[in-house]
């Protein structure tokens, strides 16, 4: 019983990972940019569902619509406005770049909302879901559900939608996108701006479980590097793939080696994949 | 027109020459009176902020209050209180070279330790160093006071003061009661403690089924929670900070584990804690340093505990609790031990700390030969109708243990 809660245990972590992972993967995969604001979007979409919740009344479910918006703005013009500049030089130059622009966006969140922890605290809780004891709290599983959901949809518009396509052509080979009509810069934007939908998506719908502070960017962040290195770069299934094996194993590395150890077992897998595997567990480079 | 317009701003120019005279004689007043400054490096931004205002906030309330009755007595001469405070921003390494900094170049006259045993710990050295008396007021570790060293004085007791009357309580309301379950974060303060209350409960008879510890940062409990469930714990003790212990006792609650006693230090002790945690908060146990049920009648400016109490709540519109009130404690401790020295003479008013027995709102102050207070009795309290109730001693008991936690 006690393995079987802590596999279950992993899987609901696993599947907030997912969703915290596949905008990360995305932006890295497509536009060989490591994006270390990615974590401070994922802050602001935990502040856009608090204060929606707490002065308009609005779920969190529910303001993921408001998140997605805002994000997508503010990260579409991150990269036309500034990224862009840079986005051809080495990959360096722009982790560089976006390591100078998230001091100033985490230090202009601690100035605006300090370091103080909050929390989505809902007037009515979902409950707890007893099989046969095994437990799961709702709130989680919901949470979990809907990041799975939203990153589906990801998926879905990557494959299915014209704009998705793109973004897959210019992957492939951006001059070769480009004399096909494909507006490059365009799309680079549109990707950074999905990447940061996803980002603020997930902090949204997690809001209700984990506490918000622009402290935590560097927790995300670290979880979002490791995923993409587990499940491969630039793969919505890879971060899926990814978020549910670091999940699993830290939730069994807790029960092993004591949960102290849990985040460094994460670290020790993700310089053993990088020496053997450094593909990830789906073994595709790029994105597919 | 013109004679009307003239006598107006005569009137006028006047009164404002008045008025300014008003305002530079207080300045000038204030100016000419000396100060005495204190060094005071608090984390005010990063996770242990609400740790750090909580400092700040009896800090700034006990130089308001001597000020306003003149200040400190040395000698023949009146001097205002200045605190002087750094934000570290809770990186230790950045308290240690602000409090080197207020010391050469802010030229502080005495020091308040930065916040928390590791904190403290770290920049103990430097009052060594510099020859500068320094009271910490959030340091209970004796590892913080072993060190030999003689600048060093703490208003905390040590843990074991806790989690002995802790055990003892326990032990007599659930006489049948064998299992402990401990998780402690893996800092100094709340690992020593935890390493405290795995000894008194041994020594109790207690076995410990479970004992681990949690990285600083852990967001997820769910894994150790889970085996505390599984161990079916008679006492689940949990410690950490603030945010640390919200977060534990809300996945508890997420997956039902619970015991019939649960203890958390240092959360429960504060307001923030009973309303994040709503009915979860309900007869979780605590112990603390101090609590506004206390009753002591000291030589200090607040005088009576409740007049501290009263006074607090004027100010910030709530009482206070243990971290506000220590911090404010350091404070009148110094001012006792510079009007008793007479003197601004560090090493004078060091040993008039070391050989003080003085009774102020806080409680009965001496220190022992560590520096570390040996003179409190520390309240354990519970959670009962969203209040904080002492339990024990029995001086001040309010209720008893209640049984059962959500």
């Amino acid at each position: 019983m006690l393995i079987l809660q802590i596999l279950v245990n992993g899987l609901v972590l696993g599947g907030l990972y997912a969703c915290i992972a596949a905008g990360f993967s995305l932006v890295w995969g497509v536009l060989n940019i490591i994006n270390i604001l990615y974590g401070s979007f994922i802050i602001i979409g935990s502040y856009v569902a608090y204060f929606t919740y707490n002065y308009l009344g609005i779920h969190p479910f529910l303001s993921v619509t408001i998140a997605a918006v805002v994000l997508f703005v503010f990260g579409y013009l991150i990269q036309a406005g500034i990224i862009n500049r840079v986005v051809a030089a080495p990959v360096l130059t722009t982790l560089t770049l976006t390591f100078g622009l998230e001091l100033l966006l985490n230090n202009s969140l601690l100035v605006a909302f300090t370091a103080d922890y909050r929390k989505v605290i809902l007037e009515n809780p979902l409950g707890i879901l007893d099989m046969g004891g095994i437990i799961v709290p709702l709130d989680k599983l919901a949470t979990m559900a809907l990041a799975l959901l939203l990153t589906g949809l990801l998926y879905w518009v990557l494959n299915a939608s014209r704009i998705g396509r793109g973004i897959v052509a210019v992957r492939m080979d951006r001059e070769a996108a480009a004399l096909m009509g494909v507006k490059v810069k365009q799309i680079y934007a549109i990707t950074f701006g999905l990447g940061a939908v996803m980002a603020g998506v997930a902090g949204s719908v997690m809001s209700v479980i984990f506490p918000i502070s622009p402290l935590n960017n560097i927790v995300f962040l670290s979880k979002a590097f490791v995923i993409c290195v587990l499940g491969g770069l630039g793969s919505v299934t890879g971060a899926m793939v990814g978020g549910l094996t670091l999940g699993v194993i830290e939730s069994f590395g807790g029960l092993i080696f004591g949960p102290e150890h849990a985040m460094t077992l994460s670290f020790i897998l993700l310089i053993l994949l990088l020496i053997f595997r450094p593909t990830g567990i789906m073994g595709k480079k790029g994105y597919e | 027109m013109n004679k009307i317009s003239s006598k107006k701003i005569v009137v006028v120019a006047t009164l404002a020459l008045g008025c300014f005279a008003v305002l530079s004689s207080g300045i000038v007043a204030e100016s000419s009176q000396s100060v005495i400054r204190f060094g005071a490096p608090l984390p005010l931004t990063g996770g242990l902020s609400p740790e750090g205002k909580k400092m700040q906030n009896g800090l700034d309330l006990w130089a308001e209050v001597a000020n306003k009755a003149g200040g400190i007595k040395v000698g023949d001469q009146r001097y205002r209180v200045e605190v002087v405070y750094y934000d570290y921003q809770t990186s230790t390494p950045r308290a240690v070279q602000l409090a080197e900094r207020l010391i050469t170049e802010e030229k502080v006259n005495f020091l308040f330790s930065p916040l928390g045993s590791g904190a403290t710990k770290a920049a103990s050295g430097l009052s060594e160093k510099y020859g500068i008396p320094t009271i910490a007021h959030s340091a209970s570790s004796e590892e913080v006071y072993d060190q030999g060293y003689k600048y060093l004085f703490g208003n905390f007791t040590p843990n074991q003061t806790l989690t002995d009357p802790l055990s003892d309580i326990v032990k007599e309301k659930l006489p049948n009661a064998k299992k402990v379950a401990i998780l402690a974060r893996n800092d100094l303060f709340p690992l020593a403690i935890a390493n405290c209350m795995d000894a008194s409960a041994k020594k109790r008879g207690f076995d410990v089924v479970f004992f681990e510890k949690y990285a600083i940062g852990t967001m997820d409990h769910a894994s150790a929670l889970t085996q505390i469930r599984a161990a079916k714990p008679d006492w689940i003790f949990a410690t950490g900070y603030i945010n640390d212990l919200i977060l534990i006792r809300k996945q508890m609650g997420d997956l039902r584990c619970s015991a019939p006693v649960v203890t958390m230090i240092a959360g429960p002790a504060y307001k923030e804690f009973v309303d994040a945690c709503g009915p979860l908060a309900e007869n979780v146990s605590s112990a603390s340093w101090w609590h506004p049920a206390v009753r002591y009648k000291g030589e200090d400016v607040f005088g009576f505990t409740q007049n501290y109490v009263k006074m607090f709540k004027e100010k910030y519109g709530h009482i206070p609790d243990y971290a506000q009130a220590s911090a404010s404690a350091c404070g009148v401790i110094f001012q006792l031990a510079i009007e008793r020295a007479g003197t601004l003479d560090r090493k004078k008013v060091c040993d008039t700390l070391a050989s003080m027995e003085v009774m102020t709102f806080w409680g009965p102050i001496k220190f022992g030969s560590t520096g570390q207070i040996i003179s409190l009795k520390p309240p354990v309290f519970q959670i009962q109708g969203g209040t904080q109730v002492v339990i024990h001693p029995p001086e001040v008991q309010q209720s008893e243990l209640r049984i059962g936690v959500k």
